[in-house]
């Protein structure tokens, strides 16, 4: 009996081990053909590098027409920095992966039905969540070389000088943010299978995020009921978190509390995102609504 | 004409299968307003500052702000909607449909034109009566027909750099970057989150941007800022003047070399 187990143990660790293999190549796959369809449309993928200047740049000229110049006391008094260019940039850099989570994994499932091609990859031989997962990674990379030119050209354009010793920690706190946007991600996708018109969803619930998120302003502005919601979000604890390590932004919650708050929301966040999107696909199936436009 | 009337109710039966996205538009440009609110009571520590009046000509931002942002309803719509209003056609599979039909292409494009227009103005009313009652915003009757007279002035330019966006999409067909591009020009370009005046360049560049008068024209309106009324209204005449017969133009010998190379199907 024991000798008979011990022959079916390695059978069945290498067919889980066969399985990861195939779904990661599943995920890889799909994020190569994203690049592949990005690039047949070169005009649109250069445009995507210079996107987050436009929205940018309109925070910085609202700032200094409202100050007359870069640097505020009040933002001092609140914040501990005072530079309003430094501040907002930071805020608005790592904020680009909302639009990785809102736009890019939601709009992939109606990108597909457009093309017509929705159905030949829901009946793939791999679990749905695989290509998500793999929409998940292009994004990522993709919206990483953003930021890192965004960066560059920024830090360069308004000589922004960060703390270079907070940049571990800074990716740590980034990677915890970005795991938990995931989920929402996921929830878009999965909404998008059932409500179609995906990009009001994403339009409305990245610009309730926006607005909540302390991008360009600090917590301590935003009304008693925003603030409350702003602690249910990664992003609120991944900018102050960043922003305390780059620039020295005093915090309004401990160090470890942030660790702790971001682990507890990506947890939930990507339990709740797979259910919502489980359980959209099954509904989409059953009342036949897959291929529905 | 019947072909603009169906057109317009053709494009309206879509819109109401997909109601939340009529919620969605109207109360979209107020929520974008919020975080420019939160930024100026964080940085000044106050809803009205000196240097923003200096150059805005009102001390008050937030008011500011919010006739933007409402505004740029008709910029989204111009731009966005009717740039991608063929796209939208390829994508349902009946864009061979109606440019085959025995009709001339320019009528339906004008009538996608209209019911734009018609949408935006719905939206952007239903915005000023939220301002009014909720944020008690003043309007009095007798400014009534100047606004609209402004607001018309608008659409008409607006609705010929539509055209042709509209044409560079059968042209170019994954044209997100174009329409984009059309559109960062004048979000970045025109008086709609902050006075021009702050930086020479857009300073420079908003003087060719219909927007530009519109909005100074509208907010010395329901703001009481100084403007001149004569010099704003023949701009923007001017401006529509050129820029429809252009647009059309455009757009005809678009059509035309798409039908002549035979790309009117391409994805």
């Amino acid at each position: 009996m024991n000798t008979m187990r011990e022959e079916r143990q390695p059978t069945r660790l290498w067919r889980v081990k066969d399985r990861v293999f195939h779904y990661l190549r599943a995920i890889n796959a799909e994020n190569i053909k994203e690049w592949r369809i990005e690039l047949k449309y070169k005009p649109d993928f250069i445009r995507q590098f210079f996107e987050p200047f436009v929205y940018l740049f309109p925070y910085f000229l609202y700032g200094f027409a409202l100050l007359g110049g870069r640097y505020s006391e009040h933002l001092r008094s609140l914040t501990g920095i005072s530079d309003m260019i430094a501040y907002t940039f930071i805020g608005y850099l790592f904020i680009g992966f909302l639009n990785t989570a809102c736009w890019a994994m939601g709009f992939s499932l109606r990108k597909e039905q457009w093309f017509g091609t929705l159905e030949t990859i829901f009946v793939a031989p791999v679990p749905r969540w695989v290509y998500v997962a793999g929409m998940a990674l292009h994004s990522t990379c993709h919206q990483g070389l953003i930021m890192l030119i965004q960066a560059v050209v920024i830090t360069t354009f308004f000589a922004i000088v960060l703390q270079t010793s907070g940049l571990f920690l800074s990716l740590v706190v980034v990677l915890l943010m970005l795991l938990g946007l995931y989920g929402l991600g996921i929830i878009v996708a999965g909404l998008t299978i059932a409500l179609k018109q995906w990009w009001v969803v994403s339009e409305a619930l990245a610009t309730l995020i926006v607005v909540v998120t302390p991008i360009a302003y600090p917590l301590a502005v935003l009304p008693f009921v925003l603030r409350k919601v702003s602690m249910f979000l990664p992003t609120t604890y991944g900018i102050i978190g960043v922003r305390h390590f780059l620039l020295g932004e005093e915090l309004v919650v401990g160090l470890p509390t942030i660790i702790l708050r971001l682990s507890i929301i990506l947890v939930v966040w990507l339990t709740f995102g797979m259910l919502v999107f489980l359980i959209m696909d099954r509904f989409g199936r059953k009342r036949g609504s897959l291929s529905i436009y | 004409m019947w072909v603009i009337v169906e057109e317009v109710r053709k494009s309206f039966a879509i819109l109401f299968a997909y109601p939340v996205e009529v919620v969605f538009w109207i109360f979209s440009p107020l929520l974008w307003v919020i975080p420019l609110v939160f930024q100026g009571k964080a940085l000044i520590g106050a809803f009205s500052s000196t240097p923003f009046g200096a150059l805005a000509g009102t001390d008050e931002f937030i008011p500011y702000v919010l006739i933007g942002a409402i505004i740029s309803t008709y910029m989204f719509s111009a731009v966005w909607s009717m740039g991608n209003s063929f796209r939208d056609e390829t994508y349902y599979g009946t864009l061979e449909h109606i440019l085959s039909a025995p009709v001339r292409p320019v009528y339906i494009l004008v009538g996608k034109g209209v019911y734009n227009s018609v949408l935006s103005t719905l939206f952007v009313i239903v915005q000023l009566l939220i301002c009014v009652f909720i944020f008690g915003l003043e309007i009095t009757l007798a400014k009534i027909f100047p606004i609209f007279l402004f607001l018309l002035l608008l659409i008409v330019g607006l609705y010929g750099i539509g055209f042709m966006a509209a044409a560079v999409t059968l042209l170019i067909k994954e044209s997100h970057g174009i329409i984009h591009l059309f559109e960062y020009v004048l979000f970045l370009f025109s008086p709609i989150r902050y006075p021009v005046e702050v930086n020479p360049i857009t300073k420079t560049i908003s003087v060719f941007i219909p927007l530009t008068y519109a909005l100074i024209a509208l907010r010395g309106l329901l703001l009481n800022i100084d403007f001149n009324f004569w010099k704003n209204s023949v701009i923007l005449l001017g401006i529509d003047c050129a820029i429809i017969p252009l647009g059309l133009f455009i757009f005809y010998k678009i059509e035309k070399r798409t039908k002549t190379r035979g790309t009117l199907a391409d994805y």
